[in-house]
């Protein structure tokens, strides 16, 4: 394979960017403003309501749905646990099957395998299918500024995914790309595609949808989807969709491009079972998805559609140094997004506060551990640790007690703030003196008065205001327990 | 940029060297409140897809032969006023016996095989697709279409309305129990889909649109 070099070079904040879309205002400065947004809030407060109703039916019906996730935990653990392995078997198996396998340490050499690809194949038209995977590493947006001479036209075919390129936007939920924005909104998009005025009504979006995108299916020469599950026994690709258009990719241009991170290997096509199970009803609350579709290398001999080439992206991308730590659960994760669903914090904040690909609490987790503490620094204390979110995960990914850690992580780093961590070690020795702890309570009695407003204390002067600003404190009761209690005792 | 021994060995040896090992079940258990659902048996698996198909918006019929099968086809094409029906190019179907009197109503009919020319242009103006299915799953309503030889899988996938016919003794009780049996064959075909109803799509304001890209309008005749 010839490699060229990027048209334009990575400045340094490009770099940076590397694997997940960083933004300068932090979670806590979006947060603030997308909490004023109404309509955002009540479309994310009923998108949520809806699919965890959904969920709770479907899997609820599932006579064996704690072994299934009992399961689906355990399997993740031995594939992870020998992901070398697995990671040889899959390669294997699909260049038996007569496929391409390419593997990939970061984006940008994802990235230019398919420009490079996209060169030979003299392609102009990428037609894809909806990939978490391809968002993370940014591929549309660095394929078009990087390689300008090639003058592609990658078009997203995920309906929800489509109207967010249209509109410049990233996806704000995992699953619904697009539950921020009304249907006047969307309206509004394409009827500046349509070049005329669309009426705001779904069935006739949907329909003026299909017509241009059907146009695009047929015109593209690459289609590129992402891997819900990858099987290393077969080479088997899984993509798990309900509008077929990762069926209409595959199935339609002569060369399909996958892009899989290393997580999303599982060892044998008999787990598909589990996990395909778990996936829909956990997701969408569906028994199954309208497109559950199986690819094995490209069409077979005989076949007169399908993809004549398939290429298989391995992606690590920050994946590989999860390995072993105390963070590799993380990698368990099968973005079904019903740890959002969940969320107190999703719910009031809405997907793109994150600043991330991936929002939520499975956000809150993955991002700092892809991309560094310094990059997502609001992001694991982004959570009430309620543990909602730990518990609606289909395959028990401990989500609280990782968000804890990488708190933990944060202060050994010296990456907490400065007054937290002088806040902590005055709670340490006051905790540690009867006496302090008598005076500190009364001290802080006379202290509210001055701060404490509506039943609560915000905001705290001084160092202090690092808690209170995004937190609203309850102020101190008028008796302490302690003095109730002393009270109580004469009393009776 | 990584070749393959290299990016294999960062990951080997992560995974040799990592002293963490995950140990423990999932944090939060999901315990039931009371006893589980029963599992309850599939007794009339072709009754259950009907009714499953059904309930995600698909239209089932149990027909006794071939003849109540054709018929169908032929009234659904002169409902839908169809122009092209396109089908898979398999034996089966040929001996459901439509493409005469299809052709006699003024309906043209295009096969899915080698004599097919421009095959992606017929498939995206036919109006009606017909094949058949591999399987069908009793517990989803999933037809488990196999490509192939004369079984495209844009038949199925383009034309707005699609009907698939499939012997009754096709259909298998459950999701599970489909995938064991690829496993256990081994050599897994080059595609496998389990389409489950019409082409469905909530993205926008979670309100269900129907026929997004593939059909909107799935017929399902078992036939036996």
């Amino acid at each position: 394979m010839t490699t060229s070099k990027p048209a334009r070079k990575h400045d340094t904040e490009d770099r940076r960017r590397e694997g997940i879309s960083s933004n300068r205002e932090g979670f806590n400065q979006r947060s603030r403003k997308a909490i004023g947004d109404r309509q955002l809030h009540d479309a994310v407060a009923l998108a949520s309501k809806n699919l965890i109703g959904g969920r709770n039916k479907v899997l609820g019906s599932l006579p064996d749905a704690p072994e299934l996730r009992e399961r689906a935990y355990r399997i993740k653990q031995e594939t992870m646990a020998n992901l070398d392995r697995y990671l040889e078997q899959m390669a294997d198996a699909v260049e038996a099957r007569g496929g391409n396998v390419f593997f990939a340490s970061d984006g940008e050499d994802a990235i230019r395998y398919v420009a490079d690809l996209a060169r030979r194949k003299g392609a102009k038209i990428i037609a894809k299918s909806k990939s978490m995977a391809t968002e993370e590493i940014e591929l549309n947006r660095r394929l078009e500024e990087d390689y300008p001479d090639l003058g592609l036209e990658i078009v997203e075919t995920d309906l929800g995914e489509w109207i967010a390129q249209l509109a410049g936007e990233t996806p704000s939920h995992i699953v619904g790309p697009i539950l921020h924005m009304n249907r006047q909104r969307v309206a509004d998009i394409l009827s500046g595609v349509a070049g005329e005025k669309l009426p705001p009504d779904v069935e006739e979006l949907t329909k003026f949808a299909r017509k241009r995108l059907r146009e695009k299916f047929l015109a593209a020469e690459i289609g590129m989807t992402g891997a819900n599950f990858g099987v290393a026994e077969t080479g088997t690709i899984c993509t798990v969709t309900n509008e077929g258009n990762a069926r209409l990719v595959t199935s339609v241009p002569p060369v399909h491009v996958v892009v899989m991170g290393i997580e999303k290997l599982i060892p044998k096509f008999d787990d598909l079972s589990t996990f395909v199970q778990l996936l829909a009803r956990s997701g969408t609350g569906q028994k199954v998805t309208v497109y559950t579709n199986f690819i094995t290398g490209p069409r077979a001999e005989g076949e007169m559609d399908g993809a004549e080439e398939m290429h298989l992206i391995l992606l690590d991308n920050g994946r590989s140094k999860l390995l072993g730590t105390e963070f590799e659960e993380a990698l368990y994760c099968i973005r079904c997004g019903a740890c959002l669903n969940v969320c107190p914090v999703y719910r009031q904040a809405g997907g793109h506060t994150y600043g991330s690909t991936y929002s939520g609490p499975i956000g809150a987790v993955i991002t700092p551990l892809l991309k560094g503490d310094k990059e997502a620094k609001d992001l694991p204390h982004a959570s009430s640790l309620c543990g909602a979110c730990s518990e609606a995960c289909p395959v028990g990914i401990p989500l609280h007690d990782l968000l804890l850690k990488l708190r933990n992580r944060q202060v050994n780093e010296g990456l907490a703030g400065k007054g937290q961590s002088v806040a902590f070690k005055g709670f340490e020795n006051t905790m540690r003196s009867p006496a302090l702890y008598k005076i500190s309570g009364k001290a802080g009695r006379v202290a509210q008065k001055v701060v404490e407003k509506d039943g609560a204390i915000r905001p705290l002067p001084g160092p202090l205001s690092g808690w209170t600003n995004t937190r609203d404190l309850p102020p101190l009761a008028p008796k302490s327990f302690r003095e109730l209690w002393k009270k109580g005792l004469k009393d009776g | 940029m990584a070749d393959r021994a290299e990016f294999m060995d960062k990951v080997r040896h992560r995974t040799r060297t990592g002293k963490y090992r995950p140990t423990h079940a999932p944090d939060v258990a999901w315990t039931r409140e009371g006893a589980p659902p029963d599992k309850e048996p599939i007794e009339d698996p072709s009754a259950r897809f009907l009714e499953e198909l059904e309930a995600v918006g698909g239209h089932g019929r149990r027909v006794k032969d071939l003849e109540e099968a054709r018929s169908y086809v032929l009234d659904l094409a002169r409902e839908r006023e169809a122009k092209l029906l396109l089908r898979w190019g398999v034996g089966e179907l040929t001996r459901l016996g439509v493409d005469g009197p299809l052709r006699k109503d003024g309906v043209e009919v295009a096969v899915w095989n080698d004599d097919l020319a421009d095959s992606k242009d017929v498939a995206s103006r036919a109006d009606i697709g017909l094949s058949t299915a591999a399987w069908a799953i009793a517990e989803t309503g999933s037809l488990v279409l196999e490509g192939g030889p004369g079984r495209g899988r844009i038949v199925t996938l383009l034309p707005p309305s699609y009907v698939a016919v499939v012997p009754v003794d096709r259909v298998l009780s459950t999701v599970p129990e489909m995938i064991r049996k690829y496993a256990e064959a081994g050599n897994v075909p080059a595609n496998i889909c389990f389409h489950t109803g019409p082409s469905r799509s909530g993205d926008i304001e979670m309100t269900l649109a129907i026929g997004v890209h593939g059909p909107g309008d799935v017929h399902v005749l078992l036939v036996g």
